[in-house]
């Protein structure tokens, strides 16, 4: 090959650029090394913490000084992608902690679940930055197949296997979805870069192209669990090991908004309005699937497919304004970072209680948690009011960062008919917290838990993550 | 003499609409696998008309044929990963039917 050509697309922007995910790749190839040699295993959770700190550290380095584009206009790395790539590493690194104490009754090859959760997060940032579907294509992939492992990862469990083979399964259906959609666009159109796309959108979609951009955003509305493709929600949520589920119902989720947001101009404008409608099927299907829930984790799996209608209701704000806005932007960002530090935290108490016994997920049992385990009453009750949006937690001035961007856009309905599914979702949070504090104990009292520093550590970081967001918005804002 | 791209087209819609219909109708996993095997053969293979269609003799198209090769690439990638997983399910439930699946309802 032509070594000026190489020289001007390998140059320094790139290697910026490239830097968190060549960073995580380096981390995750030294973590299949170390697995070889039996001294070199202590050091895993040094890689494993160290390749997630590096990769932030470039994310931070590329924050100030952001790439627009490199790799001959495929990747982008600007300011958007690299906060992005700060939320996918934060909620890897709060899976990875979770999953530290969540195996250690029976303890299956803890080196490849270490290998499998680093890859995930180099999949996110490929999704999020991507200008090309090949490369969304990859990091799709490169996420979901991890995923797919990883959810079956208790391979002792039925349920696990089960949430792993469901998940495959519609995983690689969606894909399927996925890869006819871009091959139709592909062939009307000739190019696969989302620039070109974007300007030929605007002149009007062949209609071999439109029906190719219904399959792209159907196999999108899977990956964020939209009505009615969230079917399989629940049960994956349910079945696959905890921490897993931190990562599917926060990293994963992001990633696809992230990568929805990029590609709306390629929707026909009047599409604004059904999926505006979708949004409010999504919410609906979510707080009415939620209310009868007597698993706190089923429960909570509802709840996220409630969140993802909130979001969807984001993009179809952004299609009817039609340019990327920077409210659009900033109110997903601050969305999906509270939902991280909300969800992870929650999942991750509950991957705490799961730990001890199958059974303590039920909210049966968390009756009188309150008197047994205040402090981990006080921040379950902490997240679940930022899942109900609550003032002075996060998940409050998401929700009203994302109704107010869909009111600029003139859904106003929609926004409206969103506040109230909000107002529904807060009888259930609200049970979960009444079952803590006003029941009398349950007869199925857990043990008293090991003393897990590092469990503990994470749960503390989340909960000031939602009360910091939720008082001092600012600290984050001023990021975006 | 050569084949018409229109042909291509309708061959890979052809392919797909079966994938997706044996993904809808099969119960039994590995014909499930083979299906969404299909859809994404149908999908190379309009990628490649797809290039064909935009190629000129002196200037061809590569990115479809490109996107045909990781396409490729991660079907393998996901057979494994999908047999894997039917042959765990298998040891539990001496089974590789869908109709195992009923468990996680409520």
């Amino acid at each position: 090959m032509n070594p000026d050509l190489i020289a001007q697309y390998f140059n320094a922007e790139c290697a910026a650029a490239l830097a968190p995910l060549v960073t995580l790749a380096g981390g995750l190839l030294l973590l299949i090394v170390a697995e070889w040699f039996e001294p070199m295993n202590r050091l895993r959770p040094l890689l494993f913490v160290g390749s997630i700190l590096g990769a932030a550290w470039a994310e931070v380095a590329l924050l100030n000084a952001p790439v627009a584009a490199v790799l001959g206009g495929t990747y982008s790395a600007d300011k958007a992608s690299a906060l992005w790539g700060l939320v996918f590493l934060a909620s890897t690194l709060i899976a990875w902690v979770h999953a530290r104490s969540y195996y250690r009754k029976s303890r299956p090859f803890l080196g490849e679940h270490d290998m499998l959760l680093l890859t995930a997060p180099i999949g996110m940032m490929m999704m999020a930055g991507a200008l090309d579907l090949t490369v969304f294509f990859i990091g799709l992939e490169l996420l979901s197949i991890p995923l797919y492992c990883l959810a079956s990862f208790r391979r002792d469990r039925s349920e696990s296997v089960e949430a792993g083979l469901k998940y495959f399964v519609l995983g690689a259906f969606s894909v399927g979805l996925f890869l006819y959609g871009a091959s139709l666009i592909y062939a009307a159109t000739g190019t696969l870069s989302l620039t070109a796309l974007t300007a030929a959108a605007a002149t009007g979609f062949s209609p071999m192209a439109q029906v190719g951009m219904a399959f792209v955003l159907g196999s999108l509305l899977f990956k964020l669990s939209v009505w009615p493709f969230h079917l399989w929600v629940p049960d994956v949520y349910q079945g696959a090991p905890t921490p897993v589920t931190i990562l599917m119902a926060t990293g994963t989720k992001a990633a696809a908004l992230a990568f929805t947001l990029r590609i709306t101009g390629l929707l026909p404008e009047s599409s604004a309005g059904l999926i505006a409608l979708l949004a409010v099927l999504t919410m609906a299907a979510g707080n009415l699937g939620a209310l009868v829930q007597s698993n706190l984790k089923r429960l909570l799996a509802y709840s996220g497919v409630a969140h993802a209608g909130t979001l969807l209701l984001l993009v179809a704000a952004q299609r009817a304004s039609g340019e990327l806005s920077y409210e659009a932007t900033s109110a997903a960002l601050f969305y999906m970072a509270a939902y991280v530090a909300t969800a992870g935290g929650a999942f991750g108490l509950l991957a705490w209680l799961e730990a001890d016994g199958e059974h303590f997920t039920q909210i049966e049992s968390l009756k009188g948690l309150g008197r047994r385990r205040p402090a981990m009453a006080a921040a379950m009750t902490l997240f679940l009011l930022s899942l109900g949006g609550i003032p002075a937690t996060g998940g409050f001035l998401a929700k009203w960062m994302v109704f107010s961007v869909t009111l600029d856009a003139h859904l106003t309905g929609y926004a409206i008919a969103g506040v109230l599914m909000s107002v529904i979702a807060l009888a259930y949070y609200l049970r979960v917290i009444a079952a803590m504090y006003m029941e009398p104990a349950s007869d199925q009292v857990a043990p008293p838990m090991a003393k897990r520093t590092d469990a503990m550590l994470a749960t503390a970081f989340c909960a000031a993550a939602v009360l910091v967001m939720g008082v001092l918005p600012s600290v984050f804002l001023g990021l975006i | 003499m050569s084949v018409p791209t229109e042909h291509l087209l309708a061959l890979a819609a052809i392919l797909f609409a079966i994938g997706v219909a044996g993904f809808f109708t099969r119960r039994n996993l590995i014909v499930v696998l083979m299906s969404i095997e299909l859809m994404l053969n149908a999908a190379n293979l309009t990628f490649v008309a797809g290039s064909r269609l935009h190629s000129s003799t002196g200037a061809v198209q590569v990115d479809g044929p490109i996107f045909v090769i990781f396409i490729i690439a991660v079907a393998a990638v996901e057979a494994a990963v999908g047999l894997a997983l039917v042959i765990a399910l298998y040891r539990q439930k001496q089974t590789v039917s869908l109709d195992a699946f009923a468990r996680l309802e409520d």
